[in-house]
């Protein structure tokens, strides 16, 4: 967890500028102020004095002999993008000081300037830090609330449920000889319902509490075919129970892409998941995979009951689910949200067309490894 | 020939414990129970075992983290297979963050989820006796 500072009381100052006259009434001006102040008087010192003292904000002359003042600011940027820059230029250099801002410098001061001045330009600046700490704080603090939710959900709710499947278990064995077929059922029902739960806190919990993205560490070069197959397998036994057909369609050279095969998976799982859950008894469903240019092309397509227009705009979003939900189907809603959330940690998109009682296609782009 | 084989279960949770336990000693295992880390020390420092079996999330947090360091730390302990029995996988990502979401926190663990379907379990448990046995012929 990274340190989650604030403004201090003397907030921290440091002027990089060659002309010691415009140091020094700098250092006049603002030490009157409760401000602690430093100056340099040429980029290479102002970066060295930048890394130890660690300021909150940086006067930064954007004339000056040697390293100039852009790169002096974009240091500072990639040193700390928190820290305020501010620019003092000459009258005939504003130009220049408006393209610093686009840069990302806060704001600039003409010189020569007036001590009020530079105390107004100052104040707003130390404002501006402080509303950038505040935020990074909150952030942080919304971070951590997650985190410890996903862990009071996990205790709290799933121990439980774990402690019940387990014994269960032992039960079901002891009684093996003793209970009729029917009630031996009833156990087992007892048993699938827990279960059923349990996959549910399960991914709820990947929802609230894991970042998908660091996935992104155990990337490697993998080939998507035989990843559709093995998530045509897993799917398998839904397929049989509503009588549904998959046809696979798949381009033989593929190129590989750099992924994680396990999330993949998972991805392309929950979307044939979905197609057999909205799917009439008998539909078909056709997976295909193909290469055009510099992306790989997946589609699932389904035959099923389709999603309204106005609904398309949010199945991709947490805990949404549809409304036309065949009987006997249930779902979690969180199904698509996690998918897209694999496909755009793989750098890859996803998108659906669809047509209400028609069926649905969904696409997932996935950019090829850039080495051949 | 487990009747001699004397495992340690470390878990906070008494009805879980009673699952597991009943499981292993119907296979036949001599199975001690220790609720927190401080007896689970207090056991593993008296008496030889042949198998730890360690709950991750217990008390304020994940103190079986600290109890397997711990044991990895001492030249004697280290020896014990540990097989950790764990409320969620994913949960161990945010534990340890920046890390491989299956942490290997000592030599010879494994890592199973809770609840554990008792012929998986006795698998499980059964592989690690054997492996250690191996390496201590070696």
């Amino acid at each position: 967890m990274e340190s989650i500072s604030t403004l201090t009381e003397n907030p921290k100052i440091l002027v990089i500028d060659d002309e010691e006259i415009v140091r020094e009434s700098c250092l006049r001006i603002l030490e009157k102020q409760d401000y602690q102040v430093r100056t340099a008087e040429d980029g290479i010192k102002g970066l060295e004095i930048l890394q130890e003292y660690q300021p909150d904000l940086v006067l930064v002359d954007l004339k000056m002999p040697g390293m100039s003042g852009f790169e002096v600011l974009e240091s500072i940027f990639t040193f700390d993008a928190t820290i305020v820059t501010i620019v003092i230029t000459g009258f005939a250099t504003v130009d220049s000081a408006v393209e610093a801002m686009k840069k990302g410098t806060y704001d600039f001061i003409p010189k020569p300037f007036q001590p009020d001045e530079l105390r107004l330009v100052i104040h707003r600046g130390l404002e501006r830090r402080k509303l950038v700490l505040e935020t990074i704080a909150l952030r942080n603090e919304k971070e951590m609330l997650r985190e410890h939710f996903a862990a009071i959900v996990s205790h709290e709710l799933k121990s439980p449920l774990g402690a019940v499947q387990q014994n269960l278990y032992v039960l079901a064995e002891d009684l093996d000889q003793k209970l009729s077929e029917s009630q031996k059922e009833k156990v087992q029902r007892l048993q699938k319902r827990i279960q059923d739960l349990i996959k549910l806190i399960n991914t709820w919990l990947r929802v609230i509490s894991v970042d998908i993205d660091n996935i992104q560490d155990q990337f490697q070069q993998i080939s998507l075919n035989p990843i559709i197959e093995q998530a045509i397998e897993i799917i398998e036994p839904h397929t049989v129970r509503k009588d549904i057909k998959i046809s696979l369609k798949v381009q033989d050279q593929i190129s590989e892409i750099e992924g994680d095969e396990g999330t993949l998976t998972e991805a392309i799982v929950n979307l044939l998941t979905n197609a057999v859950k909205y799917s009439k008894i008998g539909g078909k469903i056709e997976i295909s995979t193909q290469q055009n240019g510099d992306n790989v092309q997946i589609s699932v397509s389904d035959d099923g009951v389709g999603i309204a227009e106005d609904n398309i705009s949010f199945i991709f979003s947490d805990f949404y689910r549809g409304n036309n939900l065949p009987e006997g189907e249930r779902s979690s809603g969180v199904g698509l949200s996690i998918t897209k959330r694999i496909i755009e940690a793989h750098h890859g998109s996803i998108h659906v067309e669809s047509e209400l009682g028609k069926g649905s296609v969904f696409t997932i782009n996935l950019p090829i490894s850039e080495q051949k | 020939m487990s009747k001699d084989v004397q495992l340690l279960i470390i878990d906070d949770d008494p009805d879980f414990v009673e699952g597991i336990q009943s499981i292993l000693t119907k296979a036949g295992y001599a199975v001690d129970v220790a609720y927190n880390p401080k007896e689970g020390f207090k056991a593993l420092k008296s008496k030889k075992y042949d198998l730890l079996l360690l709950d991750i999330m217990m008390g304020r947090g994940a103190e079986g983290v600290m109890v397997a360091r711990k044991i990895n730390k001492d030249p004697v302990l280290r020896e014990i297979p540990v097989l950790i029995i764990t409320g969620i996988r994913e949960q161990m990502a945010f534990l340890f963050p920046g890390q491989p979401i299956h942490p290997r926190f000592l030599p010879t663990d494994e890592l199973l989820e809770k609840p554990v379907e008792p012929d998986f379990l006795l698998e499980k448990v059964n592989h690690l006796l054997e492996l250690a046995k191996e390496k201590k012929s070696n």
